[in-house]
């Protein structure tokens, strides 16, 4: 074939086309950008700051109450774990599903997963009462000869959401090798060095591409489990308790359907500026964006129908501390955030079956946000209410509210974006091979 | 470079490093042995007991105080750790109450006065020493004789040699000695008596003895006389199982819950029910005792009806409570408290005094012989006169020695502004009160455990005060102020110190080998000869003939109640008392009236909404709690929540109302925080006092346990309590709080809910007028739900079954306090203070925790380890009753036991194998340590 054939020239023109498109979006960055920049970073400096200041006081700042243990700090794990399985979903599942409209979404996915990873582990730290001790949670041979609990579900999360992280890394990194050399390439100084390193020495070569196909689909299968696995064993943190409301074995399931629920409504709602920022429309196309409305209204049913068989659990049971606790989840103190959940959970993605809606950005962007909001209630609404009324009635009480621990939820938001953020501007946020390969 | 130099520079690096990293001052402490042990009896890391008297209240019970030696700011000395009653002392045998255990808070109190103070003039206070005190008060003493003025010495209760001492320095130095101030001090039963028996005194009340105990307004269990006392005698009055209590009062109380039965009666309705009693007496001729003619012709009469309606008691209700004396052998009838502080208080106290003649109580439970020492104290309209005097500038100079009255009488006697007309006002006291305040010389009191002396609280009985640490401050005892004044009129006095002159004074009436032993036990009881009680008749039918036309007080009232935590307000400046949660209300810090649910429900008041309490001569703004049980229009207040708690005197006896009608309650629509540490005043079904009322439906009882049980060898420590004897009294929390250096942590913590006590009085109102009260603590499950759920093994199961909780692996992940059905464990939100010199109480054998860890009762873990290490010395096992923790040692009415569940012989087994034991949410699966013994009146179902 020669390569002066003009139907090469017009592809290979394409394929500079795209290369240009990906990687205009890591050029200068704009006012909008930097003024974004700067108040997630401001926020994640309240995180800094806050913390600081909780470590030096003690846990007391964080507003937190006897009986209610937990609070918006493993509210806020949990939340974080769960928004990070959608990217897992995304990259790993329907890349060995085919699906066509992953490669819009699957680079930025994976960085979600791995930055909210991040943030996610931070929690358990910010919540513990002597965070100067984490190491002793982790087992490392010690003269003392102490062990850590194999029984405690706290240790099976480190284990989980460690693997996790380190899949996801791995899967996120290999997966952006090959663009990192073409970034190599595009780029000169210093920039040039770090993306030499970056890469690996990639040289696209037909034997490269062999094996790096292999490894992909090796750890995208090595993904999938855990995208099933993590957010269970988190799970576990409270249905291997006696707790009345924690202890039910339809946590499991019913927590990875959350997960990939709250994680998709997280893609979308990056997704969407960023393809406007970036002017990315010819590559992200409506099509893919209702592909993916459609996986966000199949795991609202499936959360929604978790709801409903757990109401149902409670009231069959007889047991009166069940009932207590799920009466009061609907009429209780914490009504109002119960409430928000079933209509942002349950009832807006509803609406998603209207396919004018499902193509409709902006509607599909609020959606993301009630999502969003409603599936941190939902953690919150378990966790709280359930140690606020548990068996003893003379302990019934409910936490109360501090700045310190507000701050620290915000600035982990603050945190996640900026990470994010910076994302965009250091790495292609589509795989430029993955685009080029589909105009074959 | 070269290897060599390489490793000349490495060397000489490394070892300057390790040089200046070891900064040896402050990283090493000196341990030097003895050479010459300073007393002989001390070992370090052994306590030392002394055998004293608590002065908390003026029932005078032995306390034993544990001494350890301790080292601070380079000065070794011993100082006081914990409180403990003396085993076999005749007032409260080894037992003792909350305020007694946490008097010793008042000791190490950082506010006590640590200098005499003068007041300069501007009005503030000056430090000065100890001389310029004495010559400024002899001079003032002089100038006023001089200028013939009355000098006053007016004190609390005294009793013993102190009191004979303050006689002596009055009588030298021309002051007049004035009743002894006491808010309760029983006038209207002395007064009735004086009037039926010629005898002006408080007997001694012998409840154990009695098979039915109808006790009407007294609070026997919370201030009454002696509190401690009552409770030891009513625990072995209940463990007779014919024994029958009722009580009777116009609100609630503690010690009305704990009655077989409890009546509510309108306030100042008790002489109809008396007269009910006693003229059904009369009638059926029970008793072989015939009042005269003459007397029974002035018995006010009444038909039932007018009874039933005037008192509000039912026809039943009236004729059950009469009924049970004729099936009683030894009945026993107090009335008091409450019930003698109204304007009928002494037709109140006659009338109970006629048929405590009568049934030939006074010949048996009812002892004279050995009265109570209430001699000095005097009564309200003493106040008056004293009052009126001051008012009248013919007072020059005045004492006021460990009493604040200011206060604790009626307002209307104006006794804050007329004392200020004295020339010259001096305060004895340890810390600064209200009275104090107003006070121009200022002279800081040792506490008790830092002094000598001795106490006389009843007739027969002589109870120890010996010091048991150096004082604290520059303070004195009172009686070593009083012969320093006397040393300056005096130069021959034989005797250079109040010690001295006790120990001569012991010497002379006992003999030595007497007062050794004295010393050793702390009390001595001498036999005392039998009074015989005649009834005056001419007396008695000149009170019955101008009886008060008896009416009751009009409703909405609002009633003063004794309070188990401050008694008559006293005890409320200590912080311990403000932390534990007064056991009906479970509120600890702050203010507040108790108002009756249905009165709530029509004036819509909640929780925390203020109100504004009005009546002639008080206007109050206080928040609201709603108490269960508490009668329509009733509203009930706690002494020190008020600018007064007497409102007005009875002229007759002299006794003060703590009653005042009529009153108006405005919601201001202000709302206050109050932290109400119980999050359910019920139960909610859930049988944690398993009751077939208290339990709505059986829960899931099947469960199969996935881990190989626990072997225990030797040991397995468990607990039984008792909830028939059970008062719900506190003491055990406190005694828990001071055992286990448990830190108090004030309001603003606790209106968040974060109070830290180990063990808790839990109480359930049931609506059908009772209240259950269940003692909570670590449960020390056999299966505990916290032990899997620690990430780093900080919570452990031990050999010998305890749940053991590791406060140095502890990292802090409340994960257990989650799974813990009985929420028992308390996370420490911030390293806890102790204010100087509070530090000094802390328990040297328990360690004080930090922030970010998780502490719980440990049943007294450090108290095994010492009874292990003796054992072993010994080469036995520990016997029974070896360990006792700080709850069952404090339980006046030995409601907890403790011990080895594993030997078949111990206490703890017996009762764990009674048939009414049960065992809190004993279907979970916890298979809890500690074994709780339902009601006996409560059926036997789990």
């Amino acid at each position: 074939m020669s390569p002066e054939a003009p139907g090469h020239i017009e592809i290979r023109e394409q394929r500079d086309q795209v290369e240009k498109d990906i990687l205009t979006s890591m050029k200068k960055p704009s006012l909008l950008f930097l003024a974004c920049l700067g108040f997630t970073v401001a926020l994640a400096t309240v995180l800094l700051a806050c913390w600081g200041y909780q470590i030096k006081t003690g846990l007391i700042v964080s507003g937190k109450n006897h009986p209610v243990g937990w609070y918006m700090y493993i509210t806020s794990f949990v939340f974080w774990v769960g928004i990070a399985h959608s990217g897992t979903l995304i990259s790993a599942i329907l890349y060995l599903l085919r699906a066509g409209f992953r490669k819009s979404f699957n680079r930025s996915a994976e960085a979600m997963t791995v930055f909210s990873l991040m943030v996610a582990g931070m929690f358990p730290l910010i919540h513990l009462g002597r965070i100067w001790l984490f190491y002793w949670l982790m087992p490392y041979p010690n003269q003392r000869q102490i062990w850590v609990n194999f029984r405690s579900p706290l240790i099976w999360d480190v284990f989980a959401v460690g693997t996790y992280f380190t899949v996801s890394l791995i899967f996120f990194y290999v997966g952006m090798i090959p663009d990192l050399a073409i970034v190599r390439r595009c780029s000169d100084g210093f920039k040039k060095r770090i993306y030499s390193v970056l890469s690996l020495g990639w040289l696209g070569t037909p034997s490269q591409w062999r094996h790096y196909n292999q490894l992909y689909l090796l750890l995208a299968s090595l993904a999938t489990p855990l995208v099933l696995s993590v957010h269970s064993v988190v799970s576990w943190d409270f249905a291997m308790s006696i707790v009345p409301g924690w202890h039910t074995t339809i946590f499991a399931p019913y927590f990875v359907a959350g997960a990939i629920f709250s994680g998709t409504a997280m893609v979308i709602l990056l997704v969407i500026p960023m393809r406007r920022m970036l002017s990315l429309e010819k590559y992200i196309s409506v099509d893919d964006f209702e592909n993916i409305a459609k996986i966000l209204l199949f795991t609202s049913l499936i959360v929604t129908y978790s709801y409903i068989v757990e109401f149902c659990l409670a009231f069959y049971s007889g047991n009166i501390f069940e009932e207590t606790v799920y009466k009061y989840r609907v009429l209780g103190d914490f009504k109002i955030m119960f409430w928000i959940m079933i209509f942002g959970n349950s009832i807006l993605p509803l609406t998603l079956f209207i396919r004018k809606l499902r193509r409709n950005l902006p509607y599909l962007f609020v959606t993301s946000i009630f999502v969003i909001i409603g599936m941190w209630f939902e953690r919150f609404v378990i966790i709280v209410t359930s140690l606020a009324r548990d068996f003893d009635p003379y302990n019934w009480g409910i936490p109360n509210l501090s700045i310190i621990a507000i701050g620290i939820v915000l600035g982990s938001f603050g945190l996640f974006f900026m990470m994010f953020l910076l994302f965009v501007k250091l790495f292609p946020v589509l795989s430029i091979t993955e685009l080029k390969e589909k105009l074959e | 470079m070269h290897r060599r130099d390489f490793l000349k520079i490495m060397g000489v690096a490394s070892s300057s490093t390790l040089m200046t990293s070891c900064d040896l001052e402050k990283q090493s402490e000196k341990l030097i042995p003895y050479l010459l042990p300073p007393e002989e009896e001390i070992i370090p890391g052994q306590s030392i007991y002394y055998n004293t008297t608590c002065t908390e209240c003026p029932a005078c019970c032995g306390v034993s105080v544990k001494d350890r030696e301790k080292v601070y700011n380079n000065m070794r000395g011993r100082y006081p750790v914990k409180l403990e009653g003396i085993p076999g002392h005749p007032v409260n045998d080894g037992t003792l109450c909350i305020r007694g255990q946490a008097s010793l808070t008042r000791l190490y109190h950082p506010d006590r006065i640590k200098k005499p103070k003068l007041r300069d003039s501007k009005g503030n206070f000056i430090d000065i020493d100890w001389s310029n005190a004495y010559s400024q008060i002899l001079d003032a003493l002089r100038e006023s004789n001089n200028g013939g003025y009355k000098n006053i010495y007016l004190s609390g209760r005294t009793t013993g040699s102190l009191s004979d001492l303050i006689d002596d320095f009055c009588k030298r130095t021309g002051i007049e000695r004035a009743a002894e101030f006491e808010v309760y001090s029983h006038s209207a039963i002395k007064e009735a008596n004086g009037i039926l028996f010629s005898k002006r005194e408080i007997p001694l009340y012998q409840i154990d003895k009695a098979d039915y105990l109808l006790t009407i307004g007294a609070d026997i269990l919370e201030t009454f006389i002696s509190p401690v006392s009552n409770a030891v005698r009513l625990s072995h009055a209940k463990r007779k199982s014919d024994f029958k209590w009722f009580h009777i009062e116009p609100h609630v109380s503690l010690t009305g819950f704990q009655a077989c039965e409890k009546f509510t009666i309108n306030p100042g309705t008790e002489v109809y029910l008396l007269d009910f009693l006693l003229k059904n007496m009369l009638n059926m001729k029970l008793y072989k005792k015939r009042l005269p003619e003459e007397v029974v012709k002035y018995i006010p009469d009444f038909s039932q009806e007018e009874v039933s309606s005037k008192t509000g008691l039912k026809l039943a209700s009236l004729y059950q409570i009469a009924d049970q004396f004729k099936k009683a052998k030894m009945p026993l009838l107090i009335a008091g408290g409450i019930s003698t502080r109204h304007s009928y208080g002494l037709e109140t106290a006659v009338l109970t005094g006629l048929i405590q003649w009568i049934t030939g109580m006074t010949d048996s439970v009812i002892d004279f012989s050995r009265a109570e020492n209430y001699s000095g104290v005097g009564t309200m309209v003493q106040m008056e006169k004293l009052s009126n005097r001051l008012s009248n500038n013919e007072i020059g100079v005045i004492f006021i020695a460990r009493t604040d009255p200011s206060k604790s009488i009626p307002v209307s006697y104006f006794f804050k502004e007329n004392i200020k007309k004295a020339k010259l006002r001096i305060g004895l006291s340890d810390l600064l009160t209200g009275t104090i305040k107003e006070c121009d010389i200022i002279l800081p009191l040792s506490h008790t455990f830092e002094s000598w002396g001795d106490a006389n609280p009843r007739s027969g009985l002589k109870t120890l005060i010996q010091p048991a640490l150096e004082p604290l401050f520059k303070t004195l005892s009172e009686g070593d102020i009083l012969l320093h004044l006397l040393k300056g009129d005096l130069k021959d006095l034989p005797f250079r110190n109040f010690q001295e002159y006790l120990f001569k004074k012991w010497n002379e009436n006992y003999g030595k080998a007497l007062t050794e032993e004295f010393l050793k036990k702390g009390y001595y009881e001498e036999s005392v000869p039998k009074k015989e009680i005649r009834l005056d008749n001419k007396s008695a039918v000149a009170f019955l003939k101008n009886i008060k036309t008896l009416d009751r007080i009009a409703k909405p009232v609002l009633v003063v109640t004794p309070s188990i935590r401050s008694f008559d307000g006293r005890s409320s400046v200590l912080p311990l008392l403000n932390e534990i949660p007064d056991p009906l209300t479970t509120i600890s810090y702050g203010q507040w009236v108790s108002v009756p649910p249905k009165t709530a429900k029509s004036l819509m008041l909640s929780d925390g909404d203020e109100v504004e309490i009005s009546a002639p001569g008080l206007s109050a703004r206080l928040p609201v709690k709603v108490q269960p049980g508490l009668p329509e229009d009733t509203f009930a207040i706690h002494p020190e929540m008020l600018s007064t708690q007497v409102f007005q005197a009875d002229k007759r006896s002299g006794e003060g109302v703590c009653y005042l009608d009529k009153i108006k309650i405005i919601k201001t629509g202000a709302s206050v925080s109050i932290p109400v540490l119980s999050g359910s005043m019920s139960q909610k079904g859930r049988g944690i006092v398993p009751n077939p009322v208290n339990k709505k439906r059986e829960y899931d009882r099947g469960w199969n346990n996935m881990y190989p049980e626990h072997k225990h060898k030797d040991y397995r420590w468990a607990m039984a309590v008792d909830l028939e004897l059970c008062i719900a009294c506190s003491a055990c929390v406190a005694a828990c709080y001071i055992e286990n250096n448990v830190p108090v942590v004030g309001k603003r913590h606790h209106l968040m809910g974060l109070e830290m006590s180990w063990l808790r009085v839990e109480p359930f109102f049931n609506g059908h007028g009772k209240c259950n009260f269940v003692l909570m603590l670590c449960q020390h499950c056999d299966y505990a739900p916290c032990e899997p759920v620690c990430p780093v093994f900080a919570s452990y199961h031990n050999p010998e079954g305890l749940n053991i909780q590791l406060y140095n692996r502890c990292v802090g992940t409340r994960y257990c306090s989650n799974n813990c059905p009985y929420k028992v464990r308390r996370f420490n939100w911030f390293d806890s203070q102790w204010p100087e010199p509070l530090d000094r109480m802390l328990n040297p054998d328990i360690s004080v925790r930090t922030k970010g860890v998780m502490e719980k009762c440990t049943f007294c873990v450090q108290r095994i380890r010492e009874a292990h290490d003796t054992a072993k010395d010994e080469s036995r096992k520990i016997r029974d009753q070896e360990v006792v923790t700080a709850c069952a040692q404090t339980c006046p009415t030995n409601a907890i036991v403790f011990g080895n569940i594993l030997d078949k012989k111990s206490q703890v087994y017996k009762l764990a194998h009674s048939e009414r034991v049960y065992r809190i949410f004993e279907p979970l699966g916890t298979e809890p340590s500690v074994y709780y013994l339902r009601k006996k009146g409560d059926k036997n179902e789990s």
